[in-house]
């Protein structure tokens, strides 16, 4: 079965449609990705799935700006969570490593991942701690350091490190290769990749650049204005000729 | 709005989509629909003293006053983005300036007013000059202080009158030109600053207030603009502080109440931040109801903070806003 079915979704914008009629399925203990370019609607789709969209239909609602509408249903473990709120999603296990990492810019790096730990059991708190500073270890010598003071990618380390200590059984990563350097995009992609094979997370990635993430996911969607246009197993979509001359070029 | 395979669809009527800032009318309709909404606020606000009684004249020469600093309060709030609770120090250096010129050198009204008004603007803007370069919370906490300040200065001196202030000043002759007076001038600085915002100047206005790093990028000085913006705020309210010293021919330290600088914040709440109209309708409702509810006594301040409280928590967008989009858009249930 799969964890999470997302099956005829549509959200609205006012009158515009940022996501229309996307059906969508993660296996559990798979990495399934969500490719397409700005404006294809990857993020929204990730705040609907963990429910952020929730917030910021309230906050538009009460300030008269323009209407968020959510259709359609998101099943979790076989329930519709599509009215949860977000922290009884991240309860159930469902954790945004956000886009822009959104990292505390005020607390230190040690404090960061504390704060994401909060859901978390002593000892497993402990134990993904040990686990985020063997695998981003650059992140070991910084732990006074304050989080806004980290580079771009060590921010990115420290985002997907504080999503870990909340335990996640789903872990939606949103953009994470966002102006990153090649070499820092290899860490991170071969980061991605161990933390689903060795805890077994199961991994959602969206990701407007391609290339580098296509060869370790499971399977993937395309999306192009809000619609899902193509989807495939990693080999599947990189044989495509369309996703060949978008990504690669050829 | 979540519903089941529906929607509400919310479209803009054809003459807004058209006339935006930029009025191509072409029916009559069309015309009435651009002019009603101005014409039913001049000509109500025109036509409330010939229906008022005598109390009740007074309440709206003192509703104007409010209503001139919640415009202010709302342009420098949501269109400049300096939160200043200073109101009443506003009023309290106009107030003295245009009474003070007329108990010692015999000024006429007529005159010290708009003396008052500039002179006040002048010394309120050079004052607060040296907090510019604050944003936020910090600009507005400084704001707040100076009117306490000018009362303790003034009673530690013993000038102006100290305590107990100075009577017998100017009044106007008669209550027509009172209260015609304060109306024109709401009038004339609503429809003054409608128009300032969509300026050039308003435009940088707008964008200090977005994102102040990026309009210094562009090679434009913040401060001084700050300070256009606080001068023009500031000769509002110094307007109505000399009008207010003038209306009661008494100047004291009441000029500088509190009451000044929280009321017109309430008004602008309650009528719709960011509208420049809803703060003015705000305080001509406020104020009028805190005039009604003065018979609770005590209590009167309990319902007026429920009332302030509820269109926090329930309606923050304020009337106005809300009545604007209604008259702006049509809505249509939409299957999806």
């Amino acid at each position: 079965m799969s964890m999470l079915e997302v099956s005829s979704l549509m959200v609205f914008y006012e009158n515009a449609l940022a996501i229309n009629n996307v059906d969508l399925r993660c296996q559990k203990g798979e990495i399934t990705g969500v490719f397409g370019a700005n404006s294809a609607g990857k993020s929204t789709l990730m705040y609907t799935i963990s429910g952020i969209i929730l917030d910021i239909e309230k906050k538009e609602r009460m300030r008269g700006g323009e209407r968020v509408t959510v259709l359609g249903s998101i099943y979790y473990e076989g329930a519709d969570i599509i009215f949860m709120e977000t922290s009884d999603r991240a309860k159930k296990g469902i954790i945004l490593c956000p886009e822009r990492r959104r990292i505390f810019p005020e607390s230190s790096v040690l404090e960061n991942l504390k704060i994401g730990g909060i859901l978390a059991t002593r000892a497993q708190a402990k134990k993904t701690l040990d686990y985020v500073f063997t695998m981003f270890s650059p992140l070991k010598g910084l732990k006074k350091r304050e989080g806004g003071f980290l580079s771009g990618g060590e921010q990115q380390m420290l985002a997907i490190g504080r999503a870990l200590m909340a335990q996640p059984k789903l872990l939606l990563l949103d953009e994470p290769l966002l102006g990153l350097s090649p070499m820092m995009e290899e860490i991170l992609v071969r980061a991605i990749e161990d933390i689903n094979e060795t805890t077994g997370i199961t991994i959602l990635i969206s990701e407007q650049y391609a290339r580098p993430i296509l060869p370790i996911i499971h399977h993937g969607y395309v999306l192009e204005n809000g619609v899902s246009v193509l989807e495939g197993t990693s080999q599947e979509l990189m044989d495509n000729p369309d996703v060949k001359s978008a990504y690669f070029g050829i | 709005m979540l519903t089941g395979d529906r929607r509400k669809k919310r479209l803009d009527r054809s003459i807004k989509v058209r006339t935006e800032g930029l009025y191509a009318v072409s029916s009559w309709g069309e015309m009435v629909y651009l002019i009603a909404p101005r014409f039913v606020l001049i000509v109500g606000l025109f036509t409330l003293p010939l229906v008022l009684d005598m109390y009740w004249q007074r309440v709206l020469c003192s509703a104007g006053i409010y209503a001139l600093l919640a415009l202010g309060f709302d342009f420098l709030a949501e269109f400049v983005g300096l939160v200043c609770l200073g109101g009443a120090f506003f009023v309290g250096v106009g107030g003295y300036i245009s009474g003070l010129l007329n108990a010692y050198y015999g000024w006429p009204p007529l005159l010290s007013i708009p003396v008052a008004s500039v002179a006040g603007a002048v010394i309120s803007t050079l004052i607060l000059l040296p907090c510019l370069r604050l944003r936020g919370i910090y600009f507005a906490i400084v704001s707040f202080m100076f009117p306490l300040f000018a009362v303790y200065i003034i009673v530690a001196l013993g000038v102006f009158g100290s305590t107990e202030g100075i009577s017998a000043l100017a009044t106007f002759p008669n209550i027509w030109i009172e209260q015609y007076l304060i109306l024109v001038a709401v009038i004339l600085s609503l429809f003054g600053i409608r128009r300032l915002v969509s300026e050039d100047i308003g435009v940088i206005f707008q964008g200090i207030k977005d994102n102040d790093q990026a309009v210094k990028a562009s090679g434009i000085n913040i401060t001084a603009y700050r300070t256009k913006a606080v001068f023009i705020t500031a000769l509002i309210g110094c307007f109505g502080g000399a009008y207010l010293s003038h209306l009661y021919g008494w100047l004291g330290l009441s000029l500088f109440a509190m009451d000044f600088s929280i009321m017109p914040i309430a008004a602008a709440v309650m009528g719709g931040m960011g509208s420049l109209v809803g703060p003015v309708l705000g305080a001509f409702i406020l104020t009028p109801l805190s005039e009604a509810l003065r018979g609770f006594g005590q209590l009167r301040v309990v319902l007026y903070s429920l009332i302030l409280i509820g269109f926090i928590v329930y309606k923050p967008e304020g009337l106005m806003n809300y009545l604007q989009r209604k008259y702006h858009q049509f809505e249509l249930w939409e299957k999806v």
